[in-house]
């Protein structure tokens, strides 16, 4: 693989499904146009996106803050129902008709990282900040500032319980309160360093004693984040080679933040992770190596981490390989978009998302979704993926609409002939990538019968084993 | 190491060579070795996020039970709010109370202080551990149950199903596993085409060679499989709770008694029991729909519950004592449910290590004093007539005794 500009849609295929949720029609011809160096810089510095901006206008709670958000609660307990709706249906407007492709997808990942749960108490109220106001921000900034942003939102110290972690205190002859080590392990395992990075029982404990203090001022009407000095252990700690003097108060979490973030056992977690995600269910080693070393080099700038990414010959590589399966939210976005649909209601949508083991904001343990595709190949999923496929070309998914029809004249096909529809379809959401099993086999549907053909021809490609890869 | 030939891999070379020489794909799907009516069956409900043994099965009868756990130690038999009385030591959580008669009659056991000092207190690593079987060996291919199914004659798609959003690390390796959340209408929508969409889709699949390819045609073993058996509706006026546990455990006695060849089902389920904070409310919430699921699994199956063994496991026990928050942190020794027609039950197995500080491990955790391994290849020989070790680089003892 020399540059991406040589090559033809086939490139341009596996970029926009590794960069983003997968080709609309007539993207393919664009990105070719464009150039992909170019359209990744652009994907690198994302630009306004009013379409987007429009679509999102009939989600008023979108920008709601935490206390926002309570006192609409306090005034009607059925308001989080839609506050909730609003926010998960973004998700899915976003990934189907964003411009900014790159950046929804990272907004994706790195919430899985730093994961919280939806249905985790006052997480329901929070959770809408906690993704605009901790993560999106920084997905292609640092990752110091991220992860102190993420770890010290309201949000995520309910999810870890350290809104509970205190210094032990003695009142009487009775001891209340003490350290709760929820936040101060994940912090360490899934976080940073991750779990082989030697670190001891004795370093979550210390690490923990950094975080005390640090909690929700009030959980049902501001939940804002607030300290308490006198929640906090403020005698010296020793976290995993960080020494932290006595007497640091509320900056002792940020010298903490400042290690692990610096750390190089940090670089190479995260840079297998990206890996993982973007190239394959086992990373190639040089890659992260080289990943690793550019996230060391600049800081933890996310952005030249993502740059080096899209410049490895290893992503390239995998364009011509097996292909890494989707999980669910990549097939039902890239079918959604593949199909050129438009989606209006999501609750089908979210629905469908829910049986394929994927309901949205609801990863109930702090290791997020897996970013392995092969973790997400079983016969029940399988079998969600194949009839929201056909249902999406039958019309028959609630609230979007998809038109088979000017799918397949946009490529240049006949609707009612076959093997012209299919060949139409391999040229506008494959990229002419089909395998000859399939476009042979998507060609033999029957021109009888009460289903048209165009219905079928759509259906079984969108439900083929090419689009269950990206 | 023989199990990691697979029959199913075997299987579908020869069924890509018969693809060659001009075959329907749909022949690939008719398999063999059908698994007779009335087999055992082993059924693992994993409860993930570390559940607290202390409060599943109290020892009440220890002092120090009381001392450690001050606000959040379960009250005494007869007081409100107390323990069901086990033996006069050990008492299960109130709302497992619907499974006393089970316990009562013999057919339910506790094995307490179980699991492996090398377990971390990770949930994920641990969690892996517990599936794999080889805890401190991450790269363990395969899971145990895995493992297990491998030794097995079936070679059918329904043969392992799992109740779970994925596939779980026990089931991790070659052999064809069924997993879903529900399996009701599990069929392809497209109708008035039906026949063709299965068969030009079963092309598609059966020419694709990655996992891709074959777990779409287990997709439609599936279907077939189930279209052709349908579950039988609970018996035995058996009443299961909404949720997950409930849904689950309905599904799997309707296989079992569907008579489809299933041998081995696992149960996913998720909820609070990674305890933190607020223990006793969130022990409430998910020991009530536990106890109701499994009283009513037991129920529903009457005298085919001879040939099941379930085992409820988790992946690690919690601290001993309460911690700031009116709840536990993550430790080591848990606590083992097993329930099962020929299960040596009425009794609560394993050897008590005490919860005295110096009896601690860490000073902190339950200790384990039966390793998990001994138990899960004493239920897999019991359900499989499997005697070699499942475990590499382990030889179980002979178990606690607690399938006959």
């Amino acid at each position: 693989v020399s540059s991406p500009q040589t090559l033809g849609p086939r490139v341009v295929l596996h970029l926009l499904n590794r960069a983003g949720y997968g080709p609309r029609p007539g993207e393919i011809d664009a990105v070719l146009q464009r150039g992909p160096t170019r359209w990744i810089e652009d994907q690198l510095e994302p630009a306004p996106d009013p379409e987007l901006d429009q679509r999102l206008a009939r989600f008023p709670t979108l920008s709601y803050s935490t206390a926002q958000v309570l006192a609409l609660y306090n005034a009607d307990q059925r308001s989080i129902g839609v506050v909730l709706d609003e926010f998960t249906s973004a998700k899915v407007v976003r990934a189907v008709h964003g411009k900014n492709q790159l950046q929804e997808v990272l907004v994706d990942f790195w919430f899985n990282h730093l994961n919280v749960f939806v249905n985790d108490g006052f997480d329901r109220y929070s959770i809408s900040s906690y993704e605009r106001d901790a993560i999106r921000p920084h997905v292609l900034g640092r990752f110091r500032d991220l992860l102190a942003a993420a770890s010290l939102h309201p949000a995520m110290l309910y999810y870890l319980d350290n809104y509970l972690n205190t210094v032990p205190r003695r009142v009487g002859n009775r001891v209340t309160g003490g350290i709760n080590e929820n936040q101060g392990r994940e912090l360490l395992e899934l976080h940073t360093v991750g779990v082989d990075a030697g670190y001891t029982q004795a370093d979550v404990v210390e690490a923990s004693r950094c975080l005390t203090g640090h909690g929700i001022d009030n959980l049902t009407t501001s939940g804002a984040y607030v300290f308490r000095a006198a929640n906090h252990d403020n005698e010296g700690k020793q976290v995993f080679g960080l020494s932290v003097p006595a007497g640091g108060g509320e900056t002792d979490v940020q010298r903490l933040f400042d290690h692990l973030a610096s750390h190089p056992a940090t670089a190479r977690f995260v840079a297998r992770k990206l890996g993982q995600r973007f190239v394959a269910d086992d990373p190639p080693p040089g890659l992260v190596d080289r990943l690793a070393g550019v996230f060391l080099r600049t800081g933890g700038d996310l952005r030249e981490v993502m740059r080096a990414l899209f410049g490895s010959a290893e992503l390239w590589a995998e364009a011509f390989g097996a292909g890494k399966p989707k999980t669910p939210l990549e097939y039902v976005a890239s079918v959604l978009r593949g199909a050129g649909a438009e989606v209006g209601q999501t609750r089908a949508v979210k629905a469908t998302l829910e049986q394929m083991g994927l309901p949205l904001y609801a990863c109930n343990p702090p290791t997020g979704y897996s970013n392995r595709g092969a973790d997400w190949l079983n016969p029940s999923s399988q079998l969600y993926r194949m009839n929201f496929a056909l249902d999406l070309a039958a019309g028959a998914v609630a609230g979007v609409s998809a038109d088979v029809y000017a799918l397949i004249r946009g490529g240049g096909g006949n609707p009612d002939d076959p093997r012209s529809a299919a060949e139409a379809i391999d040229r506008v959401v494959f990229g002419r990538t089909l395998s000859p099993a399939t476009l042979d086999a998507a060609s033999r549907v029957g021109t009888g019968g009460s289903v048209p053909v165009a219905v079928r021809v759509a259906g079984l490609l969108l439900a083929s084993p090419d689009m269950q890869v990206r | 190491m023989s199990w990691e030939v697979s029959r199913r891999v075997f299987l579908q070379g020869a069924g890509l060579a018969a693809v060659g020489v001009g075959l329907a794909p749909t022949s690939l799907l008719v398999r063999t070795a059908r698994a007779a009516a009335g087999d055992k069956v082993l059924v693992k409900v994993f409860l993930r996020g570390g559940a607290d043994g202390l409060n599943l099965c109290a020892p009440w009868g220890d002092p120090e039970y009381y001392s450690l756990r001050q606000g959040i130690a379960l009250p005494r038999p007869g007081a409100a709010g107390g323990v069901v009385d086990l033996d006069g030591d050990f008492g299960m959580h109130p709302e497992l109370a619907p499974l006393e008669p089970f316990f009562d009659d013999g057919r339910l056991a506790f094995v307490h202080a179980v699991g492996n000092t090398r377990l971390t207190r990770s949930h994920f690593d641990a969690q892996d551990f517990m599936e794999s079987g080889t805890p401190g060996d991450k790269q363990t291919a395969t899971g145990w149950l895995d493992r297990a199914i491998a030794r097995l004659p079936g070679t059918e798609v329904t043969q392992a199903v799992s109740f779970s959003p994925q596939l779980p690390r026990s089931f991790l390796g070659p052999e064809p596993v069924l997993v879903a959340q529900t399996l009701a209408s599990f069929d392809l929508r497209a109708r008035n085409w039906r026949a063709e969409a299965e068969s030009l889709l079963t092309a598609m699949y059966a020419a694709d060679p990655t996992a891709v390819g074959s777990t779409g045609l287990e997709t439609f073993e599936a279907i077939n499989a189930l279209l052709r058996a349908p579950a039988p509706p609970p018996s035995s006026g058996a009443v299961y709770p909404t949720g997950t546990v409930g849904s689950s455990l309905r599904q799997a006695a309707g296989l079992v008694k569907a008579g489809i060849g299933t041998r081995c089902i696992f149960v996913n389920v998720t909820g609070g029991f990674d305890t933190h904070s607020n223990q006793l409310t969130s022990n409430v919430n998910d020991f009530r729909p536990l106890g109701q699921a499994l009283a009513a699994f037991a129920t529903d199956l009457g005298g085919l519950l001879d040939s099941v063994v379930l085992m409820v496991t988790t992946e690690f026990g919690r601290t001993a004592a309460v911690n700031g928050a009116a709840g536990t942190d993550h430790g080591t020794g848990y606590c083992l449910l097993v329930l099962g027609g020929r299960v040596r039950g009425g009794r609560v197995l394993g050897r008590w290590p005490g919860l005295g500080r110096a009896q601690l491990h860490d000073g902190r955790d339950l200790a384990a004093t039966t390793d998990f391994r001994d138990v899960f290849q004493e239920v897999a020989r019991a359900q499989f007539g499997i005697t070699e070790s499942l475990f590499p680089g382990y030889s179980p003892g002979p178990g606690v005794g607690v399938v006959a």
